[in-house]
C-alpha cells in the first residue's frame, strides 16, 4: 500500500489546514519510525499545494499564512498508544498527529488527529470465516476490531449484509470507530460524547459499560438492542493478538470470544492463555492484600483524569492502613522497579492498553487501578467484571470500608488469617502528622534492637524499611583519623576490565 | 437424658477436684469411639441396649458411613462413686459425683491434628490399645504428644472379646500377649522422663491398665478382682493386686502361692488363675448356652439378672451377663478418677508447659491453683462448625476464673504480641455452651477447670486463641499448639460456575477456620489450593466445603498434586557470572549441595537466621565440618529468611560488597522461593558468592541493578551444577497376616515404595511392615491395597522426608524432566525451562 493512503496524508492536511494549526507534532510509534521522513515531506508537500489553493483565494491572509511547522516525535515516555501531550507541550505544539496502534484514550489539552495505519486484509476470506463459524452458533454476533482494520470494515458489513440477507441483520451487529479527532477544549456536545466522560462528567459507576445499551471500549462503540446483554453475544475480532484484544478478552471474559487472525487468514478459538491472564491477575490481587507499602507508578501524563485517579487510588490505600509513595519514573521496567524494593506492590496508572504488564520478571507485581480497588477496599469480592480502563472506575466506588466488619482477614497468600494492623492506630499516626516519620524510624529502630523480633514484622513505610536493612549508608569512623592506604583501581572499560580480562582467558 | 440435666451438671463444675479432663487416644480402628460409647451410656445419655452398637461420638454421616472418627467430640460424663469404692482415694475430692469431660478424638494419622487440639486442654488420656494389634505407629506418635503436653496416660487393653471368641487363646498365652502390649507402651513412656509429672508408667497391678471389650461393654481392672479375691484369702487388697499380675503362681491344690511355676500341672499364675480364666468361663458358659450351669456360677458371682434378661441367648446373653458383672463404664471411670489428675492437680504441673508470660504473675498463678476467683485465662482450641450455616462455636477449657454469657472478653489470637494491638480484639461472649453428646445445653458460667463451647466469637477467632477478661492488659497468651503432622498432599479447587468465586472464598475461609490443618492458598497462577495431610484428610475436607461451607454450590477439584523441591547434586562445573541490566555490574557465584542433615537442621530450627553465629559457627563447624571463618560469613538463609538455602560470602578484599548485601539477600529470597526448573522452592542448596564487579558510582550499583542480577546469577549456578528435583515420601506402616504380604509387597513395587522393615509382631501372627513411599505415588494406594489383600491391610502414612529423584531434569526425555513440565504446565509457565545462556553473561 503507497504511503499517501496508509498515512492518510491527504485528510491529514485538510485537519491541520482547516483548523489553521501552526506547530504540529507528529508521533510515530517506534516500528513506523523508518518512514517518516517520508510521511513529513509528503505532509508538507501536501500542505503546501492547499495552502497555495486557499491564500490565491483570499489574498488578504497570504501574508498571515506561514509555514506550517511540523515536528517528529518519537521514543515516547509512555506507552506509544497514548498521545504525548507533554512531549507535544515541549514543542509548543498546538495539535498532535498520532500514528499506528492507538488506545484513543482522551486527551487532556491538546486536540489531537488519529491516523491508525491500514492493515492488509482479504475481505471476502474474513467474511466467509465469520460466517462459517458466526451461522451454527447460533448467538449473536459482534464483530469489533483493531484500529488498523478500520478501513475495510465497512466493506466487511456491506457483504455479510448483502450475503447472509435481511433476516440476519439482528444477528450481526458491527461496533463503530468513536472517533478519529479528539478535541478537549470544545464543548462537549459537540464532539464525541466520549469526550464528555473525559472530561470528568462520568455518566455511569457500573463497570466496562457506559449509559444505556452503548459500549465503548478501546476506541470502539456500539449500541445493543434494548435488553440484550453482553454475554449473550459471540465476540468476533478482527485483528493481531494485541494489547487492544486481551483489553476486550478480560473485560468480556463472560463471552466467548473468537478471533479472526487478518495476517495469517484463520480463525483463533483457543483463548486459554488469555484466561489464564485473568486467573493470575486475580493471584495478584490477593497478593496485593497482603501489601504493606504501595508504591503508585504514574504511568501516564496525558490520559484525561490520571491526577484524579491517582489521587482517588491515594485515598484508598490510606484507608487500607498502608503507605503509599507516588513514583514517576516514566516506562517501568524490572530494573527501575526493583530501585523501591520497599515496595510490596505497584499500582500502574495508566491507559487501558498499556495497564497490563508482565509481572513475572517484576521483583514486586505490578496492578491496575481496579485491582487495586479490590484489593483494597475490604469486604469487596472479585465477581468476575474486569475493568482495565481506570476512567470507568472514577467515583465509581465510594471509599467505605469502615463499615466493614472487623473481622481478621484471611491471606490465600500466607493460607491463614492475618490481620491487618494499622487499621487501628493509623488514625493516631496521622494526628502527630509531621512526627510520624521519625516516630516510625523509631520504632524500626528498636526493633533492630531485639533481633528477634525483626523477621517477624513487615517494614510498614520506606523509613522502617530502610532501618531494617543491613547497609545504611558510609560508616564514618571517628576514632581512626587516618585517611586509609591509597588504592589502585580498575583499567579498562566497564564491558571488562584488564584485570578481568586475563582471568576469562585463563579460565578459558 | 436419663441420668442427668444440665444444671446437676453446672453444680459439679464448681468442685474442681472431682473433675477429670481426658481425652481418649488411639491407633486408628483400636476400638475408641466404641469404647467412649460405653462410657457415655453408663453416664445416661443413651439406652444401655445399644451402646457398643451406635457411636455416640461419630456424629457426622461420613463418620458413621466410614467406620471411623474424623473429628474429635467432647462429651460431659456424669459418674457418682460409692463410698466403699473412694475409701482408698487419697487425694482432695468434694463429695463422691465426679464430672468427666471426655474428648474422643480420630486415630487415623490424617487427623491427627484433632489429637492434638484435644490434648491442649485435657489433663490425661485413657491409650486404647488392641491387645492383639498391639502398640501400632500412631499409638506412638500420640503418646509422645501427650507426654510432651504433660499429660498423664492410662492405658487399656481393649478388644478383648476376641482372645475369648475368635482366637481362643489359653491364659498363659493371654497373659504374655497383654504383658508384651503394657511393656511396648511404657517402653515409649519411659523416655519421657518428667520430674513433674513423675513415673508416667503403667501398671496392672497398680489398677493403671484396664482390660476392656468395648464391643461387648465390659472392662475391668485388678482392682475389681481384688476386692473379689481380698475377703475369700483374707488378706489386703494391695497385697491382692500384686498377686495378680507378673511371677505369682497359685496351685489349687496345695492353696500356695509362688514366685515361680512349680510345674505342677494345677499350679497356675494368678492372673490367669484369678481373672482370666473365670470370665473365659463365664463366657463358655453363656456361648454354648448351658444355662443350668450358668446361673448357679452366676449367683456365686453375685450376678443378678432380671427376669426377660434370662431368656436371652448365646452372644447377647454373654454380653448382658459381662456388662452386669464388669461393666465396662465403672471400671474405666474408676480407674480415671483414681488415677488421672484433676484440673487442680494437674495445672499446677502445666502452667509451665501452658502460659507463654512469666510464671510468677497473677495469671500463671491463676492457671497453677486452678484458681475460679482469678483472672479469666481460656484457651480456645477448636472452632467447631454450629448447625448454623456459616457459624461456629470456640471450644476451649477454662485454665483460671469463670466465663459466662454476656462476658467482655479479651481475644489474643496466634499471633499477638504483648503490648501491641497486633491480632487483638474485645467482645462479648453471647453464649456458654456445653457438651452433653448430641446436644448442647446453655449455662450461665463455666469456672475453671472444664471444657466450653462459646458463641459470638467466631468472627475473630481464626483457629485458636487465648481469652482472657477485657481489663487485664498484661496478660500473656497461651502457648499455641505444635502439630505434628504437615500439609504435604494439595488439590486445585475451583467453582463450576465462575460467578461462584465468592462462595469459593467464602467457604474456603470457613474451611480454613474448621480445621486446624488445612491450609488454603492461591497458586502464582490464580488457583485456589487446598492442602491437607493425606489423601483421605482432603476428601473430607473439600466434602465439607461443597456441602456445609459453600451451601452445595459445584466445585472442580484437579488431581491431588505434590509439591516438590529443587536442589542441587554437585558443586556448580564452573563459576557462573551475570551482568546487571546496565552491564556495569557483575556477579560471580557458584552453588554446591548443603551438608547431609543440614537442611533438616535448619527445618528443626537448630540452625537459622536468629542464631548466636558463634554458636551457630560451632554447630556448623562440628557437626557438618565447616570452616570455622566461613560459618560466619552466612548472609542468609531463604526462602522466607528461614529456609533451608543460605548464601555465604567467599569474596576476598572486594569493594561495596556491604552495600549490595541486601539487594543480593533480597534476589536470594525470591530466587529460593521460585527455582530455575519448575519455580519449587529450592532445598539444600549453597550459594557462594565468589566475587563481585561493582560500579564505582552507588547510584550505578543501586538495587535495581542488582537484585535481578542477582536473582539470574543464582539460577545460573543453580543449572550449572547438576539440578534435582526433591520429591516429598511418606513412612508408610502397615500391619497385615503372613498371607497378605504378597499382595502388600506388590502393591508397594508397583509404586515405587521400599520396604526397609518387616517384623513379625511377636506372639501374633501378624506381621509389621515399614517403608517408604513416594506420595505422588500414594493416592489410591490404601484402596488397591485393600483390594491386593482382600481388606486385610491398612496403611498408615506419616510425611518423612524428601527424597532426591535420581534423574536428571535437564536432559530431555528423562522422568524428572516430564515431572518439571507437567508441573510448569499446571502453573502456566512456559513449558520449555529457560535455557542457562538466558541467565548467565560472557565477559
Amino acid at each position: 500500500m503507497d504511503l499517501e493512503s496508509n498515512y492518510e496524508i491527504g485528510r491529514t492536511a485538510q485537519f491541520i489546514h482547516s483548523n489553521t494549526f501552526t506547530r504540529v507534532a507528529l508521533q510515530f510509534p517506534d516500528e513506523l519510525l523508518k518512514d517518516s521522513v517520508r510521511v513529513v515531506s509528503a505532509l508538507r508537500a501536501k500542505l503546501r499545494s492547499l495552502n497555495n489553493s486557499s491564500s490565491s483565494s483570499s489574498e488578504q491572509n497570504a501574508d498571515v499564512q506561514k509555514e506550517v511547522g511540523l515536528f517528529l516525535m518519537a521514543d515516547t515516555a509512555y506507552g506509544s498508544c497514548c498521545v504525548d501531550e507533554v512531549g507535544a507541550s515541549h514543542l509548543d505544539a498546538d495539535c498532535v498527529v498520532h500514528y499506528g496502534h492507538t488506545c484513543l484514550s482522551p486527551t487532556t489539552k491538546l486536540p489531537a488527529f488519529f491516523v491508525f495505519g491500514k492493515a492488509p486484509i482479504s475481505v471476502s476470506d474474513c467474511v466467509n470465516k465469520l460466517s462459517d463459524y458466526a451461522l451454527p452458533n447460533g448467538k449473536r454476533v459482534l464483530v469489533l476490531f483493531g484500529l488498523d482494520y478500520a478501513h475495510s470494515i465497512q466493506q466487511i458489513r456491506e457483504t455479510v449484509m448483502a450475503a447472509s440477507g435481511s433476516e440476519c441483520k439482528r444477528e450481526f451487529q458491527f461496533a463503530n470507530v468513536m472517533c478519529s479527532v479528539m478535541n478537549p477544549s470544545k464543548d462537549p456536545e459537540a464532539s464525541n460524547d466520549l469526550l464528555a466522560r473525559a472530561d470528568g462528567l462520568t455518566s455511569s459507576n457500573s463497570f466496562g459499560t457506559v449509559s444505556g445499551n452503548v459500549y465503548s471500549i478501546g476506541g470502539l462503540v456500539w449500541e445493543l438492542p434494548e435488553g440484550d446483554k453482553m454475554e449473550d453475544h459471540l465476540l468476533f475480532w478482527i485483528g493481531s493478538n494485541n494489547s487492544a484484544f486481551a483489553n476486550i478478552v478480560l473485560t468480556y471474559n463472560g463471552c466467548e470470544i473468537v478471533r479472526y487472525d487478518a495476517l495469517g487468514c484463520r480463525m483463533v478459538t483457543d483463548l486459554s492463555q488469555q484466561r489464564r491472564i485473568l486467573k493470575r491477575r486475580y493471584y495478584l490481587m490477593e497478593k496485593a492484600k497482603d501489601a504493606n507499602i504501595v508504591g503508585i507508578l504514574v504511568g501516564t501524563l496525558g490520559v484525561a483524569g490520571y491526577l484524579n485517579m491517582i489521587g482517588q487510588m491515594k485515598e484508598l490505600i490510606t484507608a487500607a492502613g498502608k503507605k503509599v509513595y507516588t513514583l514517576v519514573m516514566g516506562r517501568p521496567n524490572p530494573a527501575k522497579l526493583a530501585n523501591f524494593p520497599e515496595c510490596d506492590i505497584f499500582i500502574y496508572v495508566s491507559c487501558a492498553q498499556t495497564a497490563l504488564l508482565d509481572s513475572k520478571e517484576y521483583f514486586a507485581p505490578v496492578i491496575t487501578p481496579f485491582e487495586a480497588m479490590l484489593a483494597f477496599n475490604r469486604g469487596s469480592q472479585w465477581t468476575g467484571a474486569y475493568v482495565m480502563d481506570f476512567r470507568d472506575l472514577i467515583n465509581s466506588s465510594p471509599v467505605d470500608s469502615r463499615s466493614q466488619s472487623e473481622e481478621a482477614r484471611f491471606s490465600f497468600i500466607q493460607g491463614g488469617y492475618v490481620e491487618d494492623d494499622g487499621q487501628g492506630n493509623d488514625t493516631e499516626e496521622e494526628m502527630d502528622g509531621a512526627l510520624a516519620l521519625a516516630n516510625a524510624t523509631e520504632k524500626a529502630l528498636q526493633l533492630r534492637d531485639n533481633p528477634n523480633t525483626i523477621a517477624k514484622r513487615t517494614a510498614k513505610s520506606g523509613a522502617e524499611f530502610l532501618a531494617a536493612r543491613s547497609y545504611q549508608g558510609l560508616d564514618i569512623h571517628y576514632d581512626s583519623s587516618l585517611p586509609g592506604p591509597y588504592l589502585m583501581g580498575r583499567t579498562g572499560r566497564a564491558a571488562g576490565y584488564e584485570n578481568e580480562k586475563c582471568r576469562q582467558e585463563k579460565l578459558v | 437424658m436419663v441420668k442427668f440435666t444440665a444444671e446437676e451438671l453446672r453444680r459439679i463444675m464448681d468442685y474442681k477436684h472431682n473433675i477429670r479432663n481426658m481425652s481418649v487416644i488411639a491407633h486408628v480402628d483400636h476400638g475408641k469411639s466404641t469404647l467412649t460409647d460405653s462410657l457415655v451410656a453408663a453416664a445416661g445419655i443413651i439406652a444401655q441396649e445399644v451402646a457398643g452398637d451406635v457411636r455416640m461420638t461419630d456424629t457426622r454421616a461420613d463418620e458413621a458411613e466410614r467406620g471411623i472418627t474424623i473429628k474429635s467430640t467432647g462429651i460431659s460424663l456424669y459418674y457418682e462413686m460409692s463410698d466403699d469404692a473412694l475409701k482408698s482415694y487419697k487425694g482432695e475430692r468434694n463429695g463422691n459425683e465426679y464430672l468427666i469431660n471426655l474428648i474422643d478424638s480420630p486415630g487415623h494419622v490424617d487427623f491427627s491434628s484433632e489429637v492434638t487440639a484435644a490434648l491442649r486442654i485435657t489433663d490425661g488420656a485413657l491409650v486404647v490399645v488392641d491387645c492383639i494389634e498391639g502398640v501400632c505407629v500412631q499409638t506412638e506418635t500420640v503418646l509422645r504428644q501427650a507426654l510432651g503436653e504433660r499429660i498423664r496416660p492410662v492405658l487399656t487393653v481393649n478388644k478383648m472379646d476376641r482372645c475369648f471368641l475368635e482366637l481362643q487363646v489359653d491364659g498363659e498365652e493371654a497373659y504374655q500377649t497383654f504383658q508384651r502390649v503394657i511393656e511396648n507402651a511404657n517402653v515409649i513412656m519411659a523416655t519421657y522422663e518428667d520430674p513433674l509429672l513423675g513415673d508416667v508408667q503403667v501398671y496392672p497391678e497398680k489398677g493403671t491398665v484396664a482390660f476392656s471389650a468395648g464391643l461387648h461393654g465390659w472392662a475391668f481392672t485388678l482392682t475389681n478382682f481384688a476386692k473379689m479375691y481380698a475377703e475369700k484369702f483374707k488378706v489386703d487388697e494391695a497385697k491382692m493386686m500384686e498377686r495378680l499380675w507378673g511371677e505369682n503362681y497359685f496351685d489349687p491344690a496345695t492353696k500356695k502361692w509362688t514366685c515361680k511355676n512349680t510345674g505342677s500341672p494345677s499350679c497356675k499364675r494368678g492372673f490367669v488363675q484369678f481373672c482370666y480364666e473365670p470370665i473365659k468361663q463365664v463366657i463358655n458358659t453363656c456361648m454354648n448356652d448351658q444355662k443350668d450351669k450358668l446361673w448357679p456360677m452366676l449367683t456365686k458371682l453375685g450376678i443378678t439378672m432380671k427376669g426377660e434378661e434370662k431368656d436371652l441367648m448365646g452372644k447377647a446373653l454373654m454380653k448382658r451377663v459381662m456388662q452386669t458383672w464388669l461393666p465396662a463404664s465403672s471400671a474405666l471411670l474408676e480407674m480415671m478418677i483414681f488415677h488421672l489428675p484433676s484440673p487442680s492437680t494437674a495445672q499446677r504441673y502445666r502452667v509451665e508447659n501452658l502460659y507463654e508470660g512469666p510464671l510468677d504473675d497473677q495469671y500463671a498463678n491463676a492457671i497453677r491453683n486452678c484458681d475460679p476467683e482469678g483472672p479469666l485465662m481460656l484457651y480456645v482450641s477448636k472452632m467447631i462448625p454450629a448447625s448454623d450455616k456459616g457459624r461456629f462455636f470456640a471450644f476451649g477449657r477454662v485454665f483460671a476464673g469463670k466465663v459466662q454469657t454476656g462476658l467482655k472478653v479479651r481475644i489474643m489470637g496466634p499471633n499477638y504480641v504483648p503490648g501491641e494491638k497486633k491480632d487483638l480484639y474485645v467482645k462479648n461472649v453471647q453464649r456458654t455452651v456445653i457438651w452433653m453428646g448430641k446436644k448442647q445445653e446453655t449455662v450461665e458460667d463455666v469456672p475453671c477447670g472444664n471444657t466450653v463451647a462459646l458463641v459470638g466469637l467466631d468472627q475473630f477467632i481464626t483457629k485458636n486463641a487465648t481469652l482472657t477478661n477485657e481489663k487485664e492488659t498484661d496478660a500473656h497468651p497461651i502457648r499455641a499448639m505444635k502439630f505434628s503432622v504437615s500439609p504435604v498432599v494439595r488439590v486445585a479447587v475451583q467453582c463450576k460456575v465462575a460467578s461462584d468465586l465468592p462462595k469459593l472464598v467464602e467457604g474456603l475461609k470457613r474451611l480454613a477456620k474448621s480445621d486446624p490443618m488445612v491450609v488454603c492458598s492461591i497458586e502464582e497462577s490464580g488457583e485456589h489450593i487446598i492442602a491437607g495431610a493425606g489423601e483421605l484428610h482432603l476428601e473430607i475436607c473439600l466434602k465439607d466445603l461443597q456441602d456445609d461451607f459453600m451451601g452445595g454450590a459445584e466445585i472442580v477439584k484437579s488431581d491431588p498434586v505434590v509439591s516438590f523441591r529443587e536442589t542441587v547434586l554437585e558443586k556448580s562445573s564452573r563459576t557462573v557470572m551475570s551482568k546487571s541490566p546496565n552491564k556495569h555490574n557483575r556477579l560471580y557465584m557458584e552453588s554446591r549441595p548443603l551438608e547431609e542433615g543440614l537442611p533438616e537442621a535448619i527445618d528443626d530450627g537448630r540452625i537459622g537466621p536468629r542464631d548466636d553465629p558463634k554458636i551457630r559457627s560451632k554447630i556448623l563447624a562440628e557437626e557438618f565440618g565447616w570452616d570455622k571463618d566461613l560459618a560466619k560469613k552466612i548472609w542468609c538463609f531463604g526462602p522466607e529468611t528461614t529456609g533451608p538455602n543460605m548464601v555465604v560470602d567467599m569474596c576476598k578484599g572486594v569493594q561495596y560488597l556491604n552495600e549490595i548485601k541486601d539487594s543480593v539477600v533480597a534476589g536470594f529470597q525470591w530466587a529460593s522461593k521460585e527455582g530455575a526448573l519448575a519455580e519449587e522452592n529450592m532445598r539444600g542448596i549453597c550459594f557462594e558468592v565468589c566475587d563481585v564487579v561493582l560500579h564505582a558510582d552507588a547510584i550505578h550499583r543501586g538495587g535495581g541493578q542488582v537484585i535481578p542480577t542477582a536473582r539470574r546469577v543464582i539460577y545460573a549456578s543453580q543449572l550449572t551444577a547438576k539440578p534435582r528435583l526433591l520429591e516429598p515420601v511418606y513412612l508408610v506402616e502397615i500391619q497385615a497376616p503372613e498371607n497378605a504380604l504378597g499382595g502388600i509387597y506388590s502393591v508397594l513395587n508397583q509404586k515405587r515404595g521400599h520396604v526397609f522393615e518387616e517384623m513379625q509382631r511377636p506372639g501374633t501372627p501378624l506381621y509389621n511392615i515399614k517403608a517408604y513411599l513416594p506420595v505422588i505415588e500414594s493416592f489410591g494406594f490404601s484402596g488397591q491395597l485393600r483390594a491386593a489383600t482382600s481388606g486385610q491391610a491398612f496403611p498408615q502414612c506419616v510425611f518423612d522426608h524428601w527424597e532426591m529423584m535420581s534423574s536428571d531434569p535437564l536432559e530431555a526425555g528423562s522422568q524428572a524432566a516430564q515431572l518439571v513440565t507437567d508441573i510448569r504446565k499446571r502453573k502456566g509457565l512456559k513449558e520449555q525451562m529457560t535455557p542457562l545462556s538466558e541467565f548467565e553473561d560472557k565477559l
